[in-house]
C-alpha cells in the first residue's frame, strides 16, 4: 500500500477516535485522575513528603502499571471495534481496500491518542513531583526520561493488545470487560499464587514490569508488575513475553478482520 | 469476458476488461448458510448504462446477493465478475469504481457528514478527497455537511450514503432498498437522481427492492428473484408481458354471450373470457388486429362500448410468478404429506 494512503488512513482512524469525547474524557480521567489523587492524598497525609522522588514513584506506578493501562484498554478497544460497532466496516470493505490495511491503520491511531493522554498525564505528574517536593530529593533527569519512556511502553503494549482483542471479539464491551478484569483482577491474583512457579512469567504485566525504571538494579529483573508483586525473569524472557502477547493478539485480530462477514 | 475464464487466468493483472463488458455477471452463484441456500445457482447479467432492479420479496436473497458481489461474504460456489473483473480474484480492481449502500446506510454518529466522507475517502485513496465537495453538493447536503450525523434525518442519511458512493466516481452503484424509510417527496427526489445518473452520467445503477412500483418507475431492466433463485430477467416491458409479447384487450359489450361466440372462433383471438371490466381478450398477433375484432363484433350486431389495450404491470407479473411458486410449494407439501 502506498505511504500516502497509509498516512491518510491513520489520520482517518485518529479522527474517529479523538472525536469520541466519551472515550477521550474517560481515558484522561483514568490516566490523570490517580496522579492528581496521589499528590492530593500525600499532601493531606504529610505535606512534607508529598512530592519529590517518593511522590514521583507512586504516580509513575499508577500511570504506567495500574490505572494508566486501563485508559490504554479503553482507547485500544475503541479503536479495534469502532468501525464494526458503528456498522461502517462493510462500507470500508466495499472500497476494495485490503482488510489487513484497514486493520493495520487502527494500531497507530490508537497509540497516538493513548500516548497523547499518557504524556500529558506524565507531565502533570512531573509538575506535582517538583511542586510538592519541599525539601525532599527529586528524581534526576535520567529517571524522568526513563519514566516517560516506560509509561509510553507500558500503556502502548497494552493498547496494542487491546486493539487486537477488540478486533478479534468484534465487540468493544466484551473486549473491555475481559481486558479490565484480566488486568485488575486475574493477573494480580495469578501473580500472587507462588505455587504456579515460572509460568507466571508469561503474565504480560510481569514482563512489562521488568522494564520499570523503578526496579531495583535496573535490568536485574525486579518488577512492579502486579501491584507490588515482584517476579524475577531475564531481559530476554521479558522481551519474548511482551512480543508474544503483541504478535498473538495482533495476528488474531487481523485474522478475524480478514475473514469475518462484514 | 466469461467470469470462469477470468477466474481461471493465472496472470490476473494482465486481464483488463473491455468497456462493453457487463456491469455484473454471475454464473451458478450460490451462497449457503448451513443447509439453507440464500442464493441458489444464480445466473445474472446486468448490462452497463441502465438502472437494473433486483426485485424480490423480503428474504428472497437480495441482500445476500449484494453482499456476495461486494466481497462482504464469500460465495459457496459459482463465479462472478463486476465491471468485467473477476471477483474475488480481482476484487480491489473491481470495486475501485463501485459505490454501494448495503442495507441502511450507517455512519459514525459522532462525526459530521463531511468527516464521515473524509474517513472513507482516506481509504479509497488521495484522489478521492477532491470528490467530497462535489458529492455533497450533488446530494444537496453542502449546507448541513458540518453537522453531526446523529442529528440527520433518515432521508439525509440516505443522501449522505449516496454521497459516500459518489466518492469513487462510480461506474456502478449498488443500492440495497434505497427508498426504505423515505417519504413520498424523498422517493420522488431519489428516483429523479437515479434517472439523472443513468441518463446524463451514463452510470449503471443496481437497485434491490421489494417495491414493485419503485422498480417499474425507476429501472430499465430487472431480475425477479425468489427463494434465492432468479426466476426471470430482462427489460421491464418484456418482464411485465411475461417474457413474450402478449397483447390483451378489454372489450365492453352489450351482449357478452354473443360477443364471446363471435370472437371465440376467430384466428385472431387466443383466449377470451369474462372479467369484472368486460371481456378480456388475448390476441394471437399484432395489436392492430383489434380493429378487425371490433369490426367482427359490430358486424355480428354487438354494441361495443369500450375497446382498450391492457397495460401489463410488473406487479401483475411478479404476483403471477410468486403465486405460481407458492402454488408449487403448496402442491409439493401436499404430496409429501
Amino acid at each position: 500500500m502506498n505511504p500516502t494512503i497509509a498516512v491518510q488512513m491513520f489520520g482517518a482512524d485518529f479522527l474517529k477516535l479523538r472525536k469520541k469525547l466519551g472515550t477521550v474524557i474517560w481515558a484522561l480521567v483514568l490516566a490523570l485522575g490517580p496522579v492528581l489523587l496521589i499528590f492530593l492524598f500525600r499532601e493531606l497525609h504529610n505535606s512534607a513528603t508529598a512530592g519529590g522522588t517518593e511522590g514521583y514513584e507512586d504516580s509513575l506506578t499508577a500511570l504506567a502499571l495500574i490505572i494508566g493501562p486501563v485508559a490504554a484498554i479503553l482507547i485500544g478497544t475503541d479503536a479495534g471495534a469502532i468501525d464494526s460497532s458503528a456498522g461502517v466496516f462493510r462500507d470500508l470493505v466495499v472500497t476494495g481496500r485490503d482488510r489487513l490495511a484497514i486493520f493495520a491503520a487502527r494500531v497507530p491511531a490508537a497509540l497516538a491518542l493513548c500516548w497523547l493522554i499518557v504524556v500529558f498525564s506524565y507531565l502533570v505528574s512531573i509538575a506535582g513531583t517538583f511542586a510538592f517536593a519541599g525539601s525532599n530529593p527529586t528524581p534526576d533527569s535520567s529517571l524522568l526520561f526513563n519514566g516517560l519512556i516506560f509509561s509510553m511502553f507500558s500503556t502502548g503494549v497494552i493498547c496494542v493488545v487491546a486493539v487486537g482483542v477488540a478486533s478479534l471479539t468484534n465487540s468493544r464491551p466484551a473486549a473491555l470487560t475481559v481486558l479490565i478484569m484480566w488486568h485488575l483482577i486475574a493477573s494480580p491474583i495469578l501473580a500472587n499464587i507462588s505455587s504456579l512457579g515460572s509460568p507466571r512469567n508469561l503474565l504480560l504485566s510481569q514482563a512489562i514490569g521488568h522494564f520499570s525504571p523503578l526496579s531495583s538494579g535496573g535490568g536485574g529483573g525486579g518488577g512492579h508488575g502486579d501491584h507490588g508483586v515482584v517476579l524475577t525473569m531475564s531481559g530476554g524472557t521479558a522481551v519474548a513475553v511482551v512480543l508474544g502477547w503483541i504478535v498473538l493478539f495482533l495476528a488474531l485480530g487481523a485474522w478475524r478482520t480478514r475473514t469475518m462477514d462484514a | 469476458m466469461p467470469a470462469q475464464d477470468a477466474a481461471a487466468s493465472s496472470d490476473l493483472t494482465a486481464s483488463v476488461p473491455s468497456a462493453d463488458s457487463l456491469a455484473i455477471e454471475t454464473h451458478g452463484l450460490t451462497k449457503r448458510f448451513g443447509e439453507r441456500a440464500a442464493i441458489d445457482g444464480v445466473d445474472l447479467r446486468v448490462p452497463r448504462g441502465c438502472a437494473f432492479g433486483f426485485l424480490g420479496p423480503n428474504g428472497a436473497g437480495k441482500t445476500t446477493m449484494i453482499r456476495t458481489l461486494l466481497g462482504l461474504t464469500h460465495a459457496t460456489s459459482g463465479t462472478m465478475s463486476v465491471l468485467g473483473y473477476p471477483v474475488p480474484a480481482q476484487r480491489s480492481k473491481a470495486l475501485e469504481r463501485v459505490g454501494a449502500i448495503v442495507e441502511e446506510p450507517r455512519f459514525h454518529m459522532h462525526l459530521t457528514g463531511r468527516e464521515n466522507l473524509r474517513t472513507v475517502a482516506a481509504v479509497r485513496g488521495p484522489h478521492t478527497h477532491a470528490q467530497i465537495e462535489p458529492a455533497l453538493k450533488r446530494v444537496g447536503l453542502s449546507e448541513r455537511a458540518d453537522e453531526k450525523v446523529k442529528g440527520y434525518s433518515l432521508g439525509m442519511r440516505q443522501r449522505l450514503g449516496v454521497a459516500r458512493c459518489l466518492l469513487s466516481d462510480p461506474l456502478l452503484l449498488i443500492l440495497d432498498e434505497p427508498t426504505n424509510g423515505l417519504d413520498p417527496g424523498g422517493i420522488q427526489e431519489f428516483r429523479e437522481m437515479i434517472r439523472a445518473m443513468v441518463e446524463q452520467e451514463g452510470r449503471t445503477i443496481f437497485i434491490s427492492s421489494h417495491l414493485l412500483d419503485e422498480v417499474e418507475k425507476t429501472c430499465d431492466a430487472a431480475a425477479i428473484v425468489d427463494r434465492g433463485k432468479v426466476i426471470t430477467q430482462g427489460p421491464i416491458a418484456e418482464l411485465a408481458e411475461g417474457g413474450t409479447t402478449r397483447h390483451e384487450l378489454i372489450i365492453g359489450v352489450d351482449d357478452a354471450d354473443l360477443a364471446l361466440s363471435t370472437i371465440g372462433a376467430s384466428q385472431l383471438v387466443a383466449d377470451a373470457h369474462r372479467s369484472d371490466e368486460g371481456l378480456r381478450v388475448v390476441l394471437t398477433g399484432d395489436p392492430k388486429t383489434a380493429a378487425e375484432i371490433n369490426a367482427a363484433l359490430v358486424h355480428a350486431g354487438v354494441a361495443v362500448t369500450r375497446l382498450e389495450p391492457v397495460r401489463h404491470s410488473l406487479e401483475q407479473r411478479f404476483l403471477e410468478i410468486t403465486s405460481r411458486l407458492d402454488g408449487t410449494t403448496a402442491a409439493q407439501t401436499e404430496v409429501q404429506a
